[in-house]
């Protein structure tokens, strides 16, 4: 008898605050990960969002390549109706 | 049942209650983190999906800007001379001349001309197309004109002028003296004179001017005229 009330003040006394204190610990570090995913989350659908404007990049594209060609096409000319320099 | 098995029961449900409430509460924070993190992934997607022409693009953009660059320097330095076009650069972008050009790399050891202390930034643009533009009418074939004492009024015959009078439709300067064709005669009032060449009587008789009937002004009157600062002098006494 003497065993059994050994086993249970052991029981209350040792093990039932370790348990609890360990789950505790578990429990909260998996509660105060759950605003920082939640924070990860809304800033990749924002950083999605502001990435709409990417495709506008083609349309620069074909803009800058118009823009150099002109250039070309202008440099072209003033290197035939101008005179080269004499070191040249 | 003794007491002691009581107790004993007891304990072990509260050990198996804890148990369930604390791991029960750790899964739903890890759904919740599932969920959250199944969403950072999608928008994550999002993202590479969206970025993944970028590269390729800027890649081409800056290929064809690094091909107009190239193009355009060395059109200047074949146009202007390596010294001149460093002058020209530095001059619409001060400082830029010390990075040189890229493609010409004996362009970093130039001394640069003041080229932008001469002329302002527009003559500095009309200078760029070279010799045809107007800074270096006078030497077509030569060397750019950069008269540093005359660069202000050289440069401010480029640009528009209200009049547009300047300097074809300027009237010339009157020949004076006593052979000159045109002989004007001394006046007494500033501005008034009795005949102009070619013309019939300027000094308009008394009462002809409209007001009619208003008397000659009083010689104390033309004494306080003639005494105005600064004194209207005749254009025919100036020289």
């Amino acid at each position: 008898m003497t065993l059994y009330w050994i086993g249970d003040a052991l029981l209350i006394v040792v093990i039932l605050p370790v348990v609890v204190i360990l789950l505790r610990g578990v429990l909260q570090t998996a509660q105060g990960i759950v605003p920082s995913v939640r924070e990860v989350a809304r800033v990749a659908h924002a950083g999605s969002k502001d990435l709409d404007a990417a495709a506008l990049l083609l349309t620069t594209q074909q803009q800058a390549i118009d823009t150099i060609s002109t250039v070309a096409d202008y440099g072209g000319s003033l290197d035939v109706i101008l005179d080269d320099h004499e070191g040249a | 049942m003794p007491a002691a098995g009581v107790v004993l029961l007891i304990a072990v449900v509260a050990v198996v209650g804890a148990l369930v409430w604390f791991l029960v509460n750790t899964i739903l924070a890890l759904k919740t983190i599932t969920d959250g993190l199944d969403e950072a992934i999608a928008g994550v997607g999002e993202i590479v999906a969206k970025t993944e022409p970028v590269n390729g693009v800027v890649t081409t953009i800056n290929q064809h800007l690094d091909a107009g660059v190239s193009a355009l320097e060395g059109l200047l330095v074949k146009k202007a001379g390596l010294t001149d076009a460093m002058g020209l650069i530095d001059g619409l972008y001060p400082g830029a001349a010390a990075q040189g050009l890229r493609e010409v790399p004996d362009s970093t050891g130039v001394r640069v001309p003041r080229i932008g202390a001469v002329y302002t930034r527009g003559t500095l643009t009309l200078a760029r197309l070279g010799r045809e533009a107007p800074i270096a009418a006078a030497s077509p074939n030569g060397p750019a004109v950069r008269n540093p004492l005359y660069a202000t009024s050289s440069a401010s015959a480029l640009y528009p002028d209200a009049r547009q009078g300047r300097p074809a439709a300027m009237p010339r300067s009157p020949v004076i003296g006593t052979d000159a064709p045109v002989q004007y005669q001394p006046t007494d009032e500033p501005g008034v004179r009795r005949h102009l060449p070619g013309r019939t009587a300027v000094l308009e008789p008394p009462g002809s001017t409209g007001e009619s009937g208003a008397p000659p002004p009083a010689p104390e009157q033309r004494e306080e005229r003639s005494s105005r600062w600064p004194p209207l002098i005749p254009r025919w006494k100036r020289f």
